[in-house]
């Protein structure tokens, strides 16, 4: 929107949990962070990498939710679910690829990142992507990242599902798509989707 | 309603309960325009239904009714009656030694009573100022859209006799 | 699903949005035609009723064709 995109990058991630913080402080959600921060390996490693919501094309978790709670609008957005029609079913949470919409038991309803859209649809930057230190989440134009090495990809696989967002990631440059299927990554020294083939 | 959907795609909740915003609106206008139409059916259904009552409907039998004795009232004179029922009120008018005219007295734009304007020579309306022709009862000028009604008399022995109600002007 | 760009969704929309406000019109016309057919029917004249309704039909006519292109805008 406004010429922006969303990149992010999980390898720039240092784990400070800015992001988390910073998107707590919104009233639209009271206070709960909508960032998906992960400890990629806790024991071994102090990788860390936060995800906010990839704004699916084909949303997933609006296409399963039976209340139609979850809208995408026109400007390619994928909101979170509406007050009077979530009836906390989680649905969403169990078929979202990416793991992302979370469910409050106690208010009965699922939130989930909405990119900001009280900032974004008036021009201003995310919540995350404005503190970020790194620039693991970053708001900004597409010339601005071109400057990185990594190139950004919007096309996900799960198995022979394709999926495509809105929100880029950024991957080695020679990498068009990310494939969650192990034997994708077993050639390490070829980039072949094998779960593509055919 | 299947005869009315486009033939692509996704099922109809698909379509009725869209996850994009900008289809839901999409949907809600066109069963809207579906709508309108089957309302635009209605009324040309009306339309229909008027023809068949204009065609098959029975010729109305008027009755015979007494109105006046001839040289009751004088030349340029004015008699009120009803004919055929009470509630419809009627002006005959002596328009010289042996001609009478009869016409219904409601006005064809909005019923008010004419009268008869002996200066003018013609049936006026007070209302609006709708004037029409004392021979056959056609709008000279004014709002009024339809000729008036005419009441069709003979002559039985020394009386006048009303026997029907015809419209003049292509009734 | 819908694979259209965001921009020609739009262009579609606004021409649904004047295909309806068209459909309205006709519709008032419509009506009017009916009530003054119905008006001079009860009156007794019996010479506007068929071509009221040929118009009629006409109307009609011009509203299913929208109908038609609003459904088959995508």
């Amino acid at each position: 929107m406004h010429g922006y995109e969303f990149y992010v990058d999980p390898s720039r991630c240092i784990g400070c949990q800015s992001c988390v913080k910073a998107c707590e402080e919104c009233e639209t959600h009271r206070g709960k962070s909508m960032i998906n921060f992960d400890f990629i390996d806790r024991s071994r490693t102090t990788a860390t990498a936060a995800y906010v919501c990839w704004h699916c094309d084909e949303p997933t978790c609006a296409m399963v939710c039976p209340a139609d709670a979850i809208k995408k609008g026109e400007d390619g957005v994928v909101q979170s679910s509406l007050k009077p029609r979530c009836i906390g079913c989680a649905n969403c949470v169990l078929a979202c690829p990416f793991g992302i919409p979370k469910i409050f038991p106690a208010l009965d309803q699922m939130m989930k990142c909405d990119m900001c859209y009280d900032r974004t649809s008036v021009g201003k930057r995310p919540m995350c992507a404005t503190v970020c230190p790194s620039q693991a989440l970053s708001y900004v134009r597409p010339d601005e990242i071109a400057g990185r090495r990594e190139k950004p990809t919007n096309v996900f696989y799960f198995g022979k599902q394709k999926i495509t967002t809105r929100v880029y990631m950024m991957t080695p440059a020679e990498t068009d798509s990310v494939s969650l299927d192990v034997l994708d990554y077993v050639w390490e020294n070829s980039h072949v989707t094998v779960s593509q083939s055919q | 309603m299947s005869l009315f959907r486009s033939p692509s795609k996704d099922p109809l909740w698909k379509d009725e309960f869209s996850v994009f915003t900008s289809d839901e609106r999409y949907v809600t206008r066109r069963q809207f325009t579906k709508f309108l139409t089957l309302a635009s059916l209605g009324m040309f259904v009306g339309n229909v239904w008027i023809v068949a009552k204009a065609y098959f409907a029975k010729k109305p039998v008027y009755p015979t009714a007494e109105v006046v004795a001839l040289g009751e009232i004088p030349v340029r004179g004015v008699k009120l009656f009803t004919y055929p029922t009470p509630q419809d009120n009627c002006i005959l008018v002596r328009t010289g030694e042996e001609e009478y005219v009869a016409y219904s007295q409601k006005c064809t734009h909005l019923s008010c009573a004419v009268y008869y304007s002996a200066k003018n020579d013609r049936l006026e309306c007070p209302c609006h100022q709708g004037f029409f022709s004392i021979q056959d009862g056609s709008v000279l000028q004014g709002p009024p859209p339809r000729p008036l009604p005419q009441i069709v008399l003979e002559r039985e022995g020394g009386k006048l006799v009303a026997t029907g109600v015809r419209v003049n002007g292509n009734g | 699903m819908d694979k259209l760009e965001p921009i020609q969704r739009r262009r579609g929309l606004v021409a649904i949005d004047g295909a309806m406000a068209l459909i309205a019109i006709l519709l008032v016309v419509q009506f009017w035609l009916l009530s003054a057919t119905l008006e001079a029917f009860l009156a007794g004249h019996t010479s506007p009723v068929v071509p009221a309704a040929i118009f009629s039909g006409l109307l009609f006519g011009a509203c299913a064709a929208l109908n038609f292109f609003v459904n088959g805008i995508d």
